[in-house]
């Protein structure tokens, strides 16, 4: 085994894998055993990895690790009412530093992903953040590519409802 | 085009996955049609937003793991307590290397957030291009005057990644030249600079927020490599831009 060559593949991909299994578990210690798990899967999975995109490949072994350890157990919260999305801050707030209102959006805007169901959530962080191609996705996720549009295409409307003022405040009219 | 089939294609044309003519269709359809422009609006917007998200970068405690699975622990006490002689003995003396190794390491690690900083920046900011051309004797000789230095310039449009213009750019504090080279949707900025220390043919390659970064020094000279493009293809870039 090259262990050398593996390890040239595997880690500049690290932080991919671990954002990745971070936003499929939402919890930094499950999203480690995940990646640790992935990463010794990709071990013995190396000689299979021929001319492909290094990143894709690893990505896939940690959804189908995240996949086989937590295999829809998490599904309960995933249905939960978006009650606590609203715009929590007190009235007497309101015209805080615009720092505190940064740091308030970034906060409702994980939030709102994080409520995502996970098969949205999922394509959108790998769109989104990291900025993956259909084609990859659709490696990744093991679905059809028409599947990770329309799938994009109901978590951006959820998540355009949800974070409708943000995007107001966020400038959207200096797109034009 | 009309918006029911504007909107069904919405997605995929921000995500630049349609096909030249697709795209076209949709671009002069959102040109007159207010709702469709909001709707392509609303999602740059959105991504911007999810893009300022914090990055759950890997801990190095799961870097250390992961480098350390391909050397599975057979230690017998007697093996260790030997390694731990010899460890201690190598270690007075090397501990200064060590450090040394450290900050190298860290310094590479904030190089590559600010040029893939600069990066965005660039393509976000509309600022991409000070000289737009894709013929090296007209850039080269444009950043005459702006830099103390020449950077190498070379077009690779014959390998399929054309060059198609250039500019003055800043990276960690220092004025830097910016080559943008274009392949399919992606660009890719080479980030050039005199070189500090030569690292050598691949000295770096990591990938960070989504983007592929690779950096190799040439003729005294440092280069980073930012772009979305995939793995295979920015090497194949990178090996094509080495000597």
């Amino acid at each position: 085994m090259p262990s050398r060559v593996f390890e040239e593949v595997v880690l500049p991909h690290l932080d991919a894998a671990f954002n990745y299994a971070r936003w499929l578990t939402k919890s930094d210690a499950d999203a480690e055993d995940v990646v640790q798990d992935a990463a010794v899967r990709a071990l013995r999975f190396f000689s299979s990895l021929r001319n492909d995109d290094a990143r894709a490949w690893l990505l896939t072994i940690v959804r189908n690790t995240w996949n086989a350890r937590f295999s829809r157990v998490g599904s309960a919260d995933e249905h939960m009412v978006l009650d606590d999305m609203k715009d929590d801050r007190p009235d007497g707030q309101l015209d805080a530093e615009a720092l505190v209102i940064q740091r308030q959006t970034v906060e409702r805007v994980q939030r709102a992903i994080e409520t995502l169901p996970t098969d949205f959530r999922e394509v959108i962080v790998l769109r989104e953040i990291e900025g993956l191609s259909y084609k990859e996705i659709a490696a990744v996720a093991g679905i059809p590519i028409g599947t990770v549009m329309s799938r994009l295409a109901r978590a951006r409307e959820r998540l355009l409802a949800l974070l409708g003022p943000d995007l107001a405040r966020g400038g959207i009219g200096d797109l034009s | 085009m009309i918006c029911p089939d504007v909107e069904r294609l919405i997605d995929a044309y921000s995500d630049d996955e349609l096909d030249a003519a697709q795209a076209t269709g949709v671009k002069a359809h959102v040109a007159t049609c207010p709702t469709c422009h909001q709707r392509v609006a609303e999602r740059a917007a959105l991504r911007r937003l999810i893009r300022g998200v914090p990055y759950y970068a890997a801990p190095s405690r799961v870097r250390r793991a992961v480098v350390a699975i391909r050397r599975p622990a057979r230690v017998t006490p007697r093996r260790l307590a030997l390694a731990a002689t010899v460890l201690l003995a190598v270690s007075v003396g090397t501990g200064a290397v060590v450090r040394t190794v450290r900050a190298r390491q860290a310094a590479t690690a904030t190089l590559a957030q600010d040029v893939v900083a600069s990066h965005v920046r660039a393509l976000m900011g509309a600022h991409l291009f000070d000289v737009r051309s894709s013929d090296q004797h007209t850039v080269k000789p444009w950043f005459q005057g702006k830099l103390d230095f020449s950077p190498p310039v070379e077009d690779l449009a014959g390998l399929g990644f054309p060059l198609v213009g250039a500019r003055v750019d800043a990276v960690g504090g220092r004025p830097v030249a910016a080559l943008v080279y274009q392949r399919r949707q992606h660009t890719i900025n080479v980030f050039i600079w005199p070189a500090a220390d030569t690292v050598g043919a691949l000295a770096d390659a990591r990938s960070f927020r989504g983007f592929q970064v690779r950096h190799w020094t040439r003729n005294e000279m440092a280069l980073w490599a930012v772009s979305d493009l995939n793995d295979l293809e920015l090497d194949q870039f990178v090996r094509a831009l080495q000597p």
